[in-house]
């Protein structure tokens, strides 16, 4: 009845152990999870506190649970089940067919997202790069360190640091574009993972993927991700989360010091040369509200109306002062908008137009939308 | 020391020496004579003068039928900076004014929020929760048929694993609030996971369970079976009253002690697979790069951490009088555990007193310590604070952590943290680098950021 019988893999031995896991959930005062005095660590290389004498840690806890069938709820339809499975999984699981071309990727990526993620997914104002170039180079600046101010970092975009292209997928169409998520069509997302492909300069099964690419599921399928191999430790396969276990006992891999606290260091535990490092160049302190400690009134803002200036600069300014919308001082092109007649204008932004979502996306009402547009225009008179 | 007689002398003569004066002046008279120090204080009008509050009608108690804070602590606010705003303020954090807190409680509307599509508001009578996959009987339930699920009740806090990431390669924010302040703790009620797994029973071959929000950016994230069969629940109530809509109303995940962005808010669904997802937020987020190029995934608990919370830059000694006895308070916490105890210096680090530990000493929870200590006006002091818990880790030197995970991590800083007391009192933020033990690696003697 479900797809979900697709995500099965099984293997003895991962069942071997779960079942081990859950039986001792629901088995007599006993908790999974107690590695406490075991010879196996808890996953995460902590500890986690059994179920004893009615208690776990210092929270008392009813038993009479235990064993207990409540069954609240009822079985979801396969509509419901469908509505809401639309996650895409590394083997494909989830992913529907469909097809879309770079260059139909290139005219959705103009027109939903470039406002944010900037041309060819330069990134911007704070939002995320998409694309720095070619990714199986950019791969290769994953050891680099900052350690000095004007040495260059890692580069951590889609094509050069993510282990799997069915995240990318899963996430477009799920979570973007931002304003307005869940909209996009199976194809334009198609569409678009190839348009990002492309700008990361990448290949699928040894054929680039160029302007004139055309992505389908199959295609899809045979990405390999350069970074494939990149991240610590391996999740896959029955014995995922063993290997995690056995990562997180050993303190070295993550830098955690594990030490009796009778042999703790208490007395001349630094270096003669050792240096206090300051905060440089007044560090950052961009803080909103600024840090104030008093115990006043807050003062009389004599004006409790609703400031235009302040919702332009909290929900417009961040493409109408980077350029990607007319800046407010750009005489030339609020008057070929006002041309029409502001109305036109208020209703074009009411509702959205190009690469702008309605309101821009802010939460104001039309009246209050409205005295933005007015405070936009007059400052370009 | 003046008798009983020379003092009511005194009195008369002082016509403006009022009682508390006396006690003060009887203090002063009683301790060593303090050169320059003027005995006769000028009365204090908030005890002389009538108050319009002790004279006139409050409030009735019709008025703010839902309780708010008093105006005059209008600065206590959860606080934002554009640094910490991908593009704009629907993906960002607002954080926890931590030096202005006390005990273990963050009250509902100072907890930090972080969001990646923006504060969703849902409706509870349309929320549902669904659990698929791997699972015999897979269910849909109203809040209300959640809510009707046996509840337990933990104090745990929340910490995003980015908290202090901004200052791998030095500090960077003289505040404390911007330093520790991306947590908060509070006393969360609802459903173990594990409880309605019993109902629907688990499927041998799961391994995974995907946890999803049902707010605009559907927040993913994968979870062993492990954590899930352990201590994850399902929360609908934060300190006493319904999770407000920044920390996921009606319903959030809850993993305590591990990463605040595993705890999924505005959760809807539920679904369990023999293989991991690979969530946007386990990949291109949420990952800490070595310097082998190699990047820890699944890095779940937040370590075992303390900050000395007072003094702070935000509230410091500068007002503190020589030889004044004053409390040094901090937080420690650790998602591997209970914090067993907490080591504090005054040269950064070089050596070491224990402190003490105050009140509830709980699991995955904030725990309070204090020191006190008799204050030298003109001392330079380097106050660093170092936690233990209870899975056998301390709180690495910042040495210690870089050499291990270099400086481009970005996420599970832990370690040791330095504010300096100069010399009028004020304190600035710093860091103590070079360890004894560890080679001095001049490739690690890591500038401030440009």
């Amino acid at each position: 009845m479900f797809k979900l019988n697709k995500k099965v893999l099984i293997s003895i031995s991962a069942a071997a152990a779960l079942s081990l896991g859950f039986s001792a959930c629901v088995g007599d005062n006993a908790a999974p999870g107690n590695y406490t005095n075991a010879a196996v660590p808890a996953i995460d290389g902590g500890v986690s506190y059994p179920l004893k004498d009615g208690k776990t840690g210092p929270y008392y806890v009813n038993t009479q649970v235990e064993g207990k069938k409540i069954f609240n709820g009822r079985v979801p339809t396969k509509a419901e089940y469908d509505a809401w499975n639309t996650d895409v999984m590394p083997d494909g699981t989830g992913l529907p067919d469909g097809e879309g071309s770079v260059e139909d990727g290139d005219a959705i990526y103009e027109a939903k997202c470039l406002s944010c993620h900037g041309d060819f997914g330069s990134g911007g104002g704070g939002y995320p790069s998409l694309a720095k170039g070619n990714a199986y180079t950019l791969q290769k600046t994953l050891t680099n360190q900052r350690l000095k101010p004007d040495m260059d970092g890692p580069v951590r975009v889609f094509g050069s640091y993510w282990p799997k292209a069915s995240t990318l997928w899963w996430y477009i169409k799920d979570a973007m574009p931002h304003p307005q998520t869940g909209t996009l069509t199976d194809d334009e997302t198609y569409a678009l993972v190839a348009f990002i492909l492309n700008i990361n300069e990448m290949k699928i099964d040894g054929e680039e993927v160029d302007d004139e690419y055309v992505l389908d599921r199959e295609k899809f399928l045979k990405i390999k991700m350069p970074n494939e191999n990149g991240f610590v430790p391996n999740i896959d396969g029955p014995e995922g989360p063993e290997n995690v276990r056995a990562y997180f006992a050993n303190g070295e891999n993550f830098g955690g010091q594990k030490v009796k606290a009778s042999e703790r260091c208490m007395t001349n535990c630094q270096e003669p040369t050792a240096k206090v490092v300051y905060i440089k160049n007044g560090g950052i302190s961009d803080f909103h509200p600024p840090i104030a400690e008093a115990k006043d009134l807050p003062k009389e803002e004599g004006n409790t109306a609703f400031d235009a200036k302040k919702a332009y600069a909290e929900n417009c300014a961040m493409c109408h002062d980077t350029g990607v919308g007319p800046a407010p001082d750009d005489k030339a092109a609020w008057r070929e908008r006002t041309a029409k007649g502001v109305d036109k204008v208020y209703a074009n932004g009411i509702n959205g137009i190009n690469a702008m979502p309605p309101k821009g996306g802010a939460s104001l009402s039309d009246a209050e939308f409205k005295s933005v547009v007015d405070y936009l225009i007059n400052q370009s008179k | 020391m003046k008798n009983k007689d020379s003092l009511e002398d005194s009195l008369s003569n002082e016509a403006k020496l009022d009682r508390r004066d006396f006690f003060r002046k009887t203090a002063v008279l009683s301790a060593t004579a303090l050169a320059g120090t003027s005995i006769f204080a000028a009365d204090d009008p908030a005890i002389t003068e009538p108050t319009e509050w002790g004279t006139k009608w409050g409030d009735p108690v019709t008025k703010n039928l839902y309780g708010v804070p008093s105006a005059y602590e209008h600065n206590v606010t959860r606080r934002y900076t554009k640094l910490l705003a991908s593009g704009n303020y629907r993906a960002s954090i607002a954080v926890s004014p931590i030096q202005d807190l006390s005990g273990i409680i963050t009250p509902n509307g100072l907890f930090f929020s972080r969001c990646h599509g923006g504060v969703a508001h849902i409706d509870p009578n349309e929320h549902r929760l669904m659990i698929t996959g791997l699972v015999e009987k897979p269910i849909v339930l109203t809040m209300k048929q959640l809510k009707r699920y046996p509840s337990v009740t933990r104090t745990h806090f929340i910490e995003c694993p980015a908290n202090g990431g901004q200052e791998w390669r030095g500090p960077q924010y003289n505040s404390l609030q911007f330093a520790k302040g991306f947590m908060s703790c509070a006393e969360w009620t609802g459903v173990y996971v594990k409880t309605i797994l019993e109902d629907l029973g688990i499927k041998p071959e799961a391994r995974w369970m995907l946890a999803e929000g049902g707010d605009s950016s559907k927040m993913g994230r994968t979870l062993p079976m492990e954590k899930v069969l352990d201590d994850a629940m399902i929360v609908w109530a934060q300190n006493g009253e319904a999770l407000r809509p920044e920390q996921g109303y009606p319903i959030r995940l809850l993993v305590p002690g591990w990463e605040g962005n595993l705890c999924v808010k505005w959760l809807r669904r539920l679904d369990f697979a023999a293989e991991p997802w690979y969530c946007k937020e386990e990949t291109s987020k949420y990952t800490v790069l070595k310097p082998t190029g190699k990047a820890i995934q699944h890095f779940y608990a937040n370590e075992v951490n303390s900050t000395v919370t007072s003094p702070s830059p935000e509230i410091d000694w500068s007002d503190l009088e020589d030889g004044a006895v004053v409390e040094i308070e901090g937080l420690a916490w650790s998602g591997m555990g209970t914090i067993t105890g907490v080591d504090l210096s005054f040269d950064g680090g070089k050596n070491y007193i224990e402190a003490k530990l105050k009140g509830l000493v709980l699991p995955k929870c904030w725990t309070r310590w204090s020191y006190m200590h008799t204050y030298k006006k003109g001392d330079e002091l380097f106050l660093t604070s170092r936690a233990m818990d209870d899975a056998g880790y301390v709180q690495p030197t910042v040495d210690q952590e870089t050499l291990a995970v270099g400086v481009e991590a970005v996420y599970h800083r832990n370690a040791v943290e330095t504010w300096k007391v100069e010399k009028d009192g004020k304190i600035t933020h710093v860091e103590v680098r070079s360890q004894l033990d560890r080679k001095p690696n001049k490739e690690l003697e890591i500038e401030g950021k440009a």
